[in-house]
């Protein structure tokens, strides 16, 4: 999987609330409703910048707090191609995983990268690359169950699969 | 392997696990709060499940909007009723507090078991001696429809306790002390054990505080032993209830083992807008308080009302000073009047909310205006989640809000405590 796009630079300890405030949560979504939200907490001008395949660059323990899925959902939305930092939230990093998010680990990654930079990732080869600066860094491996999940799209098409194959089976009996 | 990794292994029907292997769990049960119902359901029906596979291990708890505040929630809660008639969900709790509180209370976490939830502070359940861990909603969706999740198996650390705590000085204040020295990612992805001299001694209450708090240092589970203590709330809550300890087989099956003595530790409190800028309360003095929040999965159980109460008998919130009190749960509400300890609160000018998340919801009753400050025994001070982005919220004990509610500015317990 290979992912080239412009930073949107953030800070430590972004938590989800930020990312998506609560006064967003609604029981279902339209579509595009989720993105229009997206970094309300910090900006809300954000989802009108952002454009698909932009990569947005977090400092420690992004996206640490509660469970809240939009946060990650609000990404993938708005086209996001990618989402690094040199550490995540645990739920932030399995919401990211299940819709399908490619999320990236680097150390310091965040002292490499400005607003705007030009970044490219290189997933199944382990590699993320400042086009500006001419930095670059090898990415930890990812386990191949979460890199599949990542480019089936997600838990939904897995879940999908799943039942599908079960479906199959007991018609076959 | 360490107890969590046990645990797991179990669960995933595994002789054994290694740490970082990516393994398929079955859960003993799934709690899904009304929001978390709500999603969930839209979600299984968008990934083609038309049932719950397996409803008996479903429990649905209505605790952030409960009752429902816009007409939106009423809508989500009205179709989340039908939907629970249609699975066949039988347990299902509304008003009657948080699931976290609920889930010790009533048996439904127990020493061994795995446990999932739509909501972070699920962790608060790993207390017990289990594995409890938040997901999300897509999570959770997929679990209803085929029955297990995909789960990463976690290094363990091991914070263990030792000394004795000052006056004035709570299980929260360690949590806090752990945010200040190792920060808001104290623990990225790890189980976290509690263990020492300390722990040994703790109430279920405490033990509740502390594996309640690793989420905010970002961990995936608690865990305490399960020893005398637990197998004491266990048949007090749920005598019938079969359960399984798991043990750890050895020092080797850590990460890292930290050591704390809690003898040094004042009554403290994280400040805004992050939980590990941690000062000790007896500092600040200068911070007037306009609201003091009470309760929450963190400090809403019959322990915390007893000590508040022991606070403010008698006397009367500073007049510049509001308190919303939201018991954790309903059997947390109905103790607390027979002790006397709402006539307490609610005599000092305190107001009594639904059992709930109450204000920590984000959106029931006791927001904050820009630029008020708020003192809370809840685990959060991030921006926003009291209401107002510009409003300011403080961290602390049950005993550090309650005097500092009465004294309308963040005070130690220390002395309020001596009377």
């Amino acid at each position: 999987m290979y992912i080239k796009g412009r930073a949107w630079t953030f800070g430590r300890n972004v938590n989800t609330d930020l990312i998506f405030p609560k006064v967003w949560f609604r029981p279902t979504y339209g579509p595009g409703e989720m993105a229009s939200h997206l970094m309300a907490g910090i900006d809300e001008d954000f989802p009108r910048k952002v454009a698909p395949g932009d990569i947005i660059v977090g400092g420690q323990n992004f996206g640490c707090g509660s469970s809240r899925e939009e946060a990650a959902a609000a990404m993938k939305e708005a086209g996001v191609g990618a989402v690094v930092a040199p550490s995540f939230g645990r739920l932030f990093t399995r919401n990211a995983i299940n819709v399908g998010l490619p999320i990236v680990t680097s150390p310091r990654i965040d002292e490499h990268i400005v607003q705007g930079d030009e970044i490219e990732i290189d997933l199944a080869n382990g590699r993320i690359r400042n086009l500006r600066s001419g930095y670059e860094a090898r990415l930890p491996p990812m386990a191949p169950e979460s890199l599949r999940l990542i480019e089936d799209g997600g838990i939904a098409n897995y879940t999908r699969r799943v039942l599908a194959e079960r479906r199959a089976a007991a018609a076959r009996g | 392997m360490h107890a969590i990794h046990k645990i797991i292994a179990r669960h995933a029907n595994r002789a054994s696990v290694e740490v970082g292997e990516i393994v398929n769990a079955v859960p003993d049960y799934v709690m899904l709060n009304d929001r978390g119902a709500a999603r969930a359901a839209d979600l299984l029906r968008q990934m083609g499940g038309d049932r719950v596979l397996d409803p008996s291990r479903v429990i649905v708890v209505f605790d952030h909007h409960y009752p429902p505040i816009r007409p939106q929630d009423s809508v989500a809660q009205k179709q989340t009723r039908e939907w629970i008639k249609e699975q066949g969900i039988t347990r299902f709790h509304a008003g009657e507090g948080i699931g976290h509180v609920i889930f010790p209370e009533k048996g439904y976490s127990f020493p061994g078991a795995l446990i999932f939830g739509t909501d972070s502070h699920t962790v608060t359940n790993s207390a017990l001696g289990c594995v409890a861990t938040g997901m999300g909603h897509s999570d959770i969706a997929s679990y209803l429809a085929i029955g297990y999740n995909w789960l990463k198996v976690p290094e363990v650390i091991r914070f263990d306790l030792h000394g004795r705590f000052k006056r004035g000085v709570f299980a929260k204040d360690v949590a806090l002390r752990i945010a200040q020295l190792f920060g808001e990612d104290a623990a990225p992805y790890l189980g976290v054990e509690f263990a020492g001299p300390l722990v040994d001694e703790m109430a279920m209450a405490e033990r509740l505080v502390l594996c309640n708090m690793v989420i905010d240092f970002g961990a995936k589970t608690g865990y305490v032993q399960p020893d005398a203590i637990t197998a004491r709330w266990m048949t007090d809550r749920a005598p019938d209830r079969s359960w399984t300890a798991e043990r750890t087989d050895s020092e080797k099956d850590y990460a890292r083992i930290v050591n704390l003595n809690v003898s040094e530790i004042e009554p403290l409190v994280a400040v805004p807008h992050d939980l590990s800028d941690v000062r000790n309360a007896a500092d600040l003095y200068d911070v007037r308080i306009d609201e003091a929040i009470f309760g929450t999965c963190t400090g809403g159980r019959i322990d915390d009302f007893r000590v508040a109460a022991a606070i403010m008998r008698g006397k009367k919130l500073a007049p510049h000073t509001r308190m919303m009190v939201n018991p954790g749960s309903r059997e947390t509400y109905l103790q607390a009047m027979r002790e006397g300890l709402i006539d307490i609160m609610v005599e000092a000018g305190a107001t009594i909310g639904v059992p709930g998340c109450g204000p920590c919801s984000g959106c029931h009753q006791g927001m904050l205006a820009p630029a008020e400050n708020a003192i809370t025994n809840a685990s959060r001070n991030f921006k926003g989640r009291f209401g107002s982005p510009e409003a300011n919220a403080y961290v602390a004990s049950s005993a550090t809000v309650a005097a500092s509610a009465i004294a309308g500015r963040i005070v130690s317990p220390a002395r309020a405590s001596n009377d």
